[in-house]
Formats: structure tokens, C-alpha cells, sequence
């Protein structure tokens, strides 16, 4: 009996570790580019989305879990793209009713939540495979996973494009009598490809070393 | 008979699941949609109550207006009194949208009493470039619009930022979304003072 709980903690871990590093969404999926690349300008707004993924993967995750014997394959897609956008949906309005200045900022990709690869993936790779209570943590995995992937983002570029982080200034702006030039640059999407890009031949490199070691 | 037998076989998870997630939506709708409403008024009011400093309190003049946007749809919009401490009606205050470099703008425009002057415009929500066409939200372009009589505004290259005419100094490096505010204040402040006048709400004369 305890063997069989330890075999199930290892097959927790195992699982949620996948999310944080091994799988990661953004950096080894390549997955759900679309709000990485938009909404990464500053940390709040990349936080307050990488929240509403991991709320909508969680929920959706343990809605495909629960019917997931109940599935016809060839409607299992319409069945996901149906339970995704209803909690989409809530999500939204959550925002608009308590965080109204962040859904301003995120603007449409709060809705473009429903088309996030990351969360159709995992209803058909997992939640539609596996008990809830793998799904569920599954969830939790590639959600924190994306979530801090894109906090990262956000951090580097908005710490260059503004000298602040979480809207606190850091560094000294040369406006205000400081040396920091802030680079407009990366507050555009230029900033987000070059970033991105930086961080996925650094995480590649770091593998490389990883596997030769 | 046999084939709706077999749709709903196929189907009838797909219609017992949509019905809950139907009903959770509407009670989640239900249950912040007052809050939404009360976000947006609340925004609407920071903004008109900085360009109206004496207004204390907004009443609904016209309950959605109707005029029509620069692409000729329809549009609707709460024409709000602004009313000071004593009780006297000290400016106008409406919202209006146009689009902008990015995305649509949408901005509250307060005009003066008499329907003379205008007060100054906000920005309710806008998607302009960041460090460019965002700063039509700086108060170096949006004090231009306080004072300037509320007639055809032209938006010009170089000129005098703080002279108080009808030329609207852009911002370099900006000039659609400069030129985009410049087009909405002038595409609605015409319609919204016909619609005053028509209603007796502001005198003909002027």
C-alpha cells in the first residue's frame, strides 16, 4: 500500500515537474506564442494572463477529465473547444468586474484564450487520458510553467523598455536626471521576438550542457 | 426516425454539457454584470470629473443618443449634464469612439455649458503604440484641447502648442493617432450639439 502511494506521489511530481522545465509550454512546446509575444510588456499584465490560463486549464482539464470515458473521438474536439471557451468566458468577466484596468490592457487576448494551444493540448494529451486527479496537476505544471515563463519575458523587457519592474522603478531613467536610456524598442513587438528568441537559444544551450554532463 | 436516434446518440453529451455551461455563464453574467456596468460608469466619471472640476454630479441629458460614426453605422452614447455643488449645469460630457492607429479610440470629451468651449478630451481605451501613438493620453497633447472653441479643429505640423485656437499641434512620430483624436472631437461635437439643441437642452443661437 505504501509502495503504491509513493509510486503515485513519483507519478504527482513527475507530472508537474514536466510543466516547469522538461515540457515547458512556451520554451519546448513552442506553444501559445500568441499571448506570449503580445502581452509580455510589462510583468503585471503578463501575470494577470498567465493567472487566467492557469484558471482555464484547470477547469477544463477537470471537465475533460470527469467525461472523458463519455467522449466520442470524433466530436471530442467540439466537446473541447465548447467546455474552453465557457470558462473563458468567466474569466473575462471576472476581469472586467474586479481587475477592469487589466482586462483594458490584455484588450482581446483574454477571449483569444479559447484558440490558446497550450490548453487544447493538454485536454487531448492528458485530461482526456488520465484520472482527474493527474489532470488536475498536470494542469497546475504547464500552467505555473507558461505563467512564469512569461513573467520572465515580461520582466526583461520591461525592465529595459521602462527601468521598472511590477511598475516599481528600478534603474535611473535619463529623464529624471539618471543614466538608464530606456529602450522603446522592447516594448514593441520587436522586443518580444528578440527576447523570445534570446531565451530559447539559452534554454537550448543550457539542455545541450545538460545532456552532455 | 432511426437517424434522430442516432444524432442524439452521437450528440447528447455535447447538448447536456452546452445547457450547463449555458446556465454557469448566465449566473456568472448575472452575478458581476452590475459590477462591469458600475467599472465603466465610474471610469467615465475619473475621466469627465478632471476635465470639469466643479462637477459633482452627472445626470443622463439624453438616454442613448444617436449619431452616426465617420464610417456612417449607428451609434449610441449617454449624452451626460455635469452639475456643481450648486445645482448648475457647468459642462457636457459624452463618450465617442473612432479608429486610431492600432485599434478603435475611444474617448470621453467634456465641452463647456453653452456648448462654446471644449473642456478637454480623455481616453476611456485606447491600443496605440507604446511610447508613440500613446501619447495622445500625455498632457502635453491633450492641454491643446482645453479652451478651444468647440468648432472645426485642423491638426497641424508645427505651430504653438499653447496658443488656445483651432490648430492642434501633432506629436511627432504620431501623427494618425494625433490626427484620429483630432476627427472624432470634430465628427461628434457638431452631432451631440444639434441633438442638445433639438431637445431645448442648450440655446440655437450660437
Amino acid at each position: 500500500m505504501t509502495d503504491n502511494s509513493k509510486v503515485q506521489a513519483g507519478v504527482y511530481k513527475e507530472t508537474l515537474f514536466r510543466g516547469l522545465w522538461r515540457e515547458n509550454p512556451v520554451f519546448r512546446l513552442l506553444l501559445g506564442m500568441c499571448p506570449t509575444l503580445a502581452v509580455t510588456v510589462a510583468v503585471k499584465p503578463a501575470l494577470t494572463m498567465g493567472l487566467s490560463v492557469i484558471f482555464v486549464l484547470v477547469c477544463s482539464n477537470i471537465v475533460v477529465s470527469i467525461i472523458r470515458n463519455l467522449l466520442k473521438p470524433h466530436l471530442r474536439i467540439l466537446m473541447f473547444t465548447v467546455t474552453i471557451a465557457t470558462f473563458v468566458t468567466i474569466a473575462d468577466l471576472f476581469l472586467k468586474a474586479f481587475v477592469p484596468e487589466m482586462s483594458e490592457r490584455l484588450g482581446p487576448y483574454v477571449p483569444l484564450i479559447i484558440v490558446n494551444c497550450i490548453i487544447i493540448c493538454r485536454a487531448e494529451a492528458c485530461a482526456s487520458k488520465n484520472s482527474l486527479a493527474v489532470s488536475i496537476v498536470d494542469a497546475l505544471g504547464m500552467g505555473v510553467g507558461f505563467t512564469l515563463t512569461l513573467c520572465i519575458l515580461a520582466g526583461i523587457r520591461e525592465i529595459l523598455s521602462t527601468g521598472a519592474i511590477f511598475e516599481i522603478p528600478i534603474l535611473n531613467i535619463q529623464s529624471q536626471g539618471g543614466w538608464f536610456i530606456p529602450w522603446a524598442a522592447m516594448s514593441m513587438p520587436v522586443g518580444a521576438f528578440i527576447t523570445l528568441g534570446l531565451m530559447l537559444g539559452l534554454v537550448n544551450a543550457i539542455t545541450k550542457r545538460q545532456i552532455k554532463g | 426516425m432511426f437517424r434522430i436516434k442516432h444524432f442524439i446518440k452521437q450528440s447528447w453529451l455535447l447538448i447536456v454539457v452546452s445547457f450547463f455551461f449555458g446556465l454557469l455563464i448566465a449566473a456568472a453574467n448575472a452575478a458581476w454584470e452590475g459590477k462591469i456596468q458600475q467599472n465603466e460608469e465610474d471610469k467615465f466619471k475619473s475621466i469627465a470629473r478632471e476635465m470639469l472640476a466643479e462637477a459633482v454630479s452627472f445626470e443622463t441629458a439624453i438616454e442613448k443618443a444617436e449619431l452616426e460614426s465617420a464610417k456612417g453605422k449607428k451609434f449610441k452614447t449617454d449624452i451626460k449634464k455635469a452639475i456643481s455643488a450648486d445645482g448648475k449645469c457647468v459642462g457636457w460630457a459624452f463618450s465617442c469612439e473612432g479608429s486610431g492607429f492600432a485599434d478603435k479610440i475611444k474617448l470621453v470629451l467634456t465641452v463647456n455649458a453653452g456648448f462654446g468651449k471644449i473642456e478637454g478630451f480623455g481616453v476611456l481605451s485606447s491600443n496605440e503604440t507604446p511610447g508613440f501613438g500613446n501619447q495622445i493620453k500625455n498632457p502635453y497633447y491633450r492641454n491643446q484641447f482645453i479652451g478651444v472653441p468647440a468648432e472645426e479643429l485642423t491638426l497641424v505640423k508645427t505651430g504653438q502648442p499653447e496658443k488656445k485656437d483651432n490648430e492642434i499641434v501633432a506629436i511627432s512620430g504620431a501623427t494618425v493617432s494625433s490626427e484620429a483624436v483630432v476627427k472624432i472631437i470634430n465628427h461628434y461635437v457638431e452631432q451631440v450639439k444639434k441633438q442638445l439643441q433639438s431637445k431645448g437642452l442648450i440655446s440655437n443661437d450660437r
